[in-house]
């Protein structure tokens, strides 16, 4: 009981004095004696590249790409445009989401 | 901000370098590190600012050694508690602390009233692993184990600094009339 008062007490004393310091350029500064390293944002390039080529070699020697292409002749380029036009729209929507989500 | 946001910037700045992962760290830890290290520091804010910004570039420095098995924040705390232990233990400077020094910082800094200067001089009565243990549960709101963790000693030392700290603030915050104003 004692413990729990002491406790309340204490928490009270420390939330009291408790302050949130701003920022002030401290952030600033610090980036700025850090040390430069070698920028990697490469590794995803090269990692793009090498998915991309596996995907078409696979792509080919399956067949897949041919069928595919067989099939886009035989549809209205109506139905094309739109497909395309639907890649930028849901990836807007997707980031969106991906921006605004609170969790 | 989450966990989440903090293991996501930390990968982007393992991964692919990007500095500006860290800004944002930055950004989102600066307040309560130096909040820490200005009450370790009796309110000297400048050594506490030199101390922070220590521990950021330490951190930059080893980021790949974050293994994501405790949360960034405890161990952003940890570097927080060594540089502090190492700074202490070069300068010899934190033993020499007494009232003294405390009244004069607080003339030196008297806008911000004698909230600021009662809790150095609580501060004051600790040991300096009981401080760091207080401050780290009832300031910062860090749990047990990771106190533990971030002091590197058992869970059974934690608490008895905890205790030991509480029990002498307790006779201290009564003897100054604190909790009868409160009551």
């Amino acid at each position: 009981m004692e413990t729990t008062k002491t406790d309340k007490m204490l928490k009270d004393f420390f939330s009291e004095r408790k302050q949130e310091i701003a920022d002030n350029g401290f952030t600033q500064r610090v980036m700025r004696k850090l040390p430069e390293q070698p920028d990697r944002a490469w590794i995803v390039w090269i990692f793009t590249a090498i998915g991309m080529a596996i995907s078409i070699y696979l792509g080919i020697n399956s067949g897949l790409i041919q069928t595919i292409l067989m099939y886009m002749e035989h549809i209205s380029i109506y139905y094309l445009l739109a497909g395309i036009f639907c890649f930028p729209l849901v990836g807007s929507i997707g980031m969106y989401f991906a921006q605004n989500r609170n969790f | 901000m989450s966990n989440t946001d903090d293991i996501r910037w930390v990968t982007q700045l393992t991964l692919l370098g990007d500095k500006s992962a860290f800004d944002k760290l930055t950004c989102k830890y600066q307040s309560p590190i130096r909040r820490f290290f200005l009450n370790l520091t009796v309110g000297d804010a400048p050594l506490s600012d030199d101390l922070a910004q220590e521990t950021f570039i330490k951190a930059y420095l080893n980021i790949n050694s974050f293994k994501g098995l405790s949360g960034f924040s405890t161990w952003l705390y940890r570097i927080a508690y060594n540089v502090f232990y190492d700074s202490a233990r070069a300068q010899k400077h934190y033993e020499d602390i007494n009232e003294q020094l405390i009244d004069s910082q607080y003339q030196m800094q008297n806008e911000f009233s004698v909230e600021k200067m009662d809790i150095y001089k609580a501060l004051n009565i600790l040991r300096k692993e009981e401080q760091t243990a207080v401050l780290l549960f009832y300031m910062e709101d860090k749990t047990h184990n990771e106190i533990a963790k971030i002091m590197n000693c058992p869970l059974g030392t934690v608490k008895t600094y905890i205790l030991k700290g509480k029990e002498k603030l307790s006779v201290y915050l009564t003897q100054a009339g604190y909790g009868n104003n409160k009551n």
